[in-house]
């Protein structure tokens, strides 16, 4: 018995062993991969993917998928640098209408998949191709510059840091961003663990019918799950915009693929129901140290492109062998 | 050995609530009568005091109970103490004789309101619904979900003899659903 609790307590967290040893792997070859100014620069960039990829968490534990999410960040780069820059709106109502926006892109991805009945995979492949040409439209296809230029306290998102007296500003160790990571990782493990909702989205996944049956609105809570999803996108498209200065309606393309790498690959089942925030978290730190580490290597990025669609399809291909083989 | 009077047959065996009701209305009273309809008015009343119409909380501490079974030990106080709340819920510390007789046939029609939803167009389906799973591997996933909500969770929290009674239950309905859950079962028990 304590052998098997042992071997499904390392089954559990065999996807942190992984990590250990792609670090372990990545440090032999370049010393400078444990240094502090990588590893602040990692948990910059692996920041967006961690925030976008609670969503996406919440989504494929229901059985979907959000393809959406890539064409919500670029649209919310838009619009918010749009209402700045062009409008000279306030910085904070800015942010505040683009992840509303982002929130009813969400929505209305949950109306067509549970209302409508469309496959959620062709819905929201509808949704980024509509809010992608949206960011074109808006923006005529050119960028909107100098975001953190004229304001500087837009810079707070992915800029700023703390430094060791706690206090943010332009220089310091923990970037602010990953504190943001942190926090929505601490209420996406929240949400799941500890709340209705959580359990709603488990039940869900894992039997649909027998969810309505017990008393769960179903078609609400989709509605729900989808504009978090399309919340936490909004939230990674604010990140990205403090990082890059500047509004591209190119932003972020082919970005839902990667988050659903780190998110099947933190071992939540494509076929819902399955899954744990914890393991999130380490397949968000895997891609990023991933990408970082061929960065280092001076990996070609169409190499790199190939690495990640290889790890893709392995993740995908672990789930599928182990349910194959469950029912064998 | 859970033998009850046959004039609950029809009773127990319909899943549909209001049904249920109707026939438990045109039955004649006896001294058990209370305790069927405590119960009945138990499982599908809102626990939670939402307001919510048209609930089997009964059926929905099944499913937490597999969605604890899938949990992490890290979480393992609280875990431990939402099976104590669920076992209080579920009735399983009865003592009653004629109580346990009912209860076991009311476990058994959850059961069987579980397994109703089993043969559904999308459960069990792979890739977000575009692979629908065949007979077979429906039944096999019905099993899997029936075992994990009741021995299942049973072995991992510590918990097997107090939900003795429920395990049974479960298992018994489970082996009437299809030929190959007898030997499924017994698989899942050995690993």
């Amino acid at each position: 018995m304590n052998e098997n609790k042992f071997a499904a307590a390392f089954k559990q967290n065999a996807i942190w062993l992984v990590f250990i040893i792609e670090i372990a792997i990545f440090a032999y070859f370049n010393p400078k991969f444990l240094g502090l100014a990588n590893i602040v620069n990692i948990s910059r960039q692996v920041s967006y993917y961690g925030i976008a990829s609670i969503g996406m968490t919440f989504v494929i534990l229901i059985a979907g998928i959000d393809l959406s999410i890539g064409s919500i960040i670029a649209l919310v780069n838009v619009v918010c640098a749009y209402l700045m820059m062009n409008m000279g709106w306030n910085m904070w109502l800015a942010i505040l209408i683009s992840i509303a926006m982002a929130i009813l892109i969400g929505v209305l991805n949950g109306w067509m998949v549970a209302s409508i009945g469309i496959p959620a995979i062709i819905a929201t492949f509808a949704s980024q191709t509509i809010f992608r040409g949206c960011a074109y439209l808006l923006s005529g296809g050119l960028p909107i510059p100098g975001v953190v230029l004229e304001h500087p306290t837009f810079g707070f998102f992915a800029r700023w840091s703390l430094n060791r007296w706690g206090i943010p500003g332009d220089f310091g160790l923990i970037p602010i961003c990953a504190i943001i990571m942190v926090i929505c990782f601490a209420v996406g493990s929240f949400i799941l663990n500890k709340s209705y909702f959580g359990r709603y989205f488990y039940a869900i996944g894992g039997n649909e019918e027998a969810s309505e049956l017990s008393g769960i609105r179903v078609n609400k809570m989709k509605y729900l799950i989808y504009a978090l999803s399309g919340f936490f996108a909004g939230l990674a498209g604010i990140v990205l915009l403090s990082r890059s200065g500047s509004a591209q309606s190119t932003a972020a393309i082919g970005f839902e693929f990667e988050v659903i790498t780190c998110v099947v690959l933190g071992g939540v089942s494509v076929a819902g129901g399955i899954g744990r925030m914890s393991g999130v978290i380490a397949g968000v730190l895997i891609i990023g140290s991933l990408k970082s580490g061929m960065i280092m290597m001076n990996v070609s990025e169409y190499t790199q492109m190939v690495v990640q669609g290889l790890v893709l399809a392995v993740a995908v291909g672990i789930d599928c062998f182990s349910k194959k083989r469950q029912s064998n | 050995m859970y033998e009850i009077d046959s004039k609950y047959s029809a009773y127990y065996n319909e899943i549909d609530p209001k049904k249920r009701l109707v026939i438990l209305d045109s039955l004649p009273e006896d001294e058990a009568d209370t305790f069927v309809r405590e119960v009945y008015n138990d499982r599908y009343s809102d626990h939670e005091g939402k307001g919510r119409k048209n609930i089997d909380w009964w059926l929905w501490r099944c499913i937490c109970l597999q969605i604890l079974y899938g949990r992490g030990n890290f979480l393992r106080r609280f875990r431990d103490r939402e099976i104590s709340t669920i076992k209080a819920e579920l009735r399983m510390n009865d003592a009653d004789e004629v109580h346990r007789q009912h209860l076991y046939h009311e476990y058994r029609n959850t059961c069987r309101r579980y397994l109703s939803t089993c043969r559904s167009g999308n459960y069990a389906s792979r890739f977000m619904g575009f692979r629908q799973a065949s007979d077979e591997e429906k039944v096999l996933k019905a099993c899997e979900d029936v075992w994990q909500m009741s021995s299942g969770v049973a072995k991992k929290t510590g918990n097997s003899e107090a939900m003795k009674f429920w395990i049974e239950a479960f298992r018994d309905e489970l082996y009437d659903y299809d030929d190959i859950c007898r030997d499924e079962y017994k698989r899942l028990e050995e690993e």
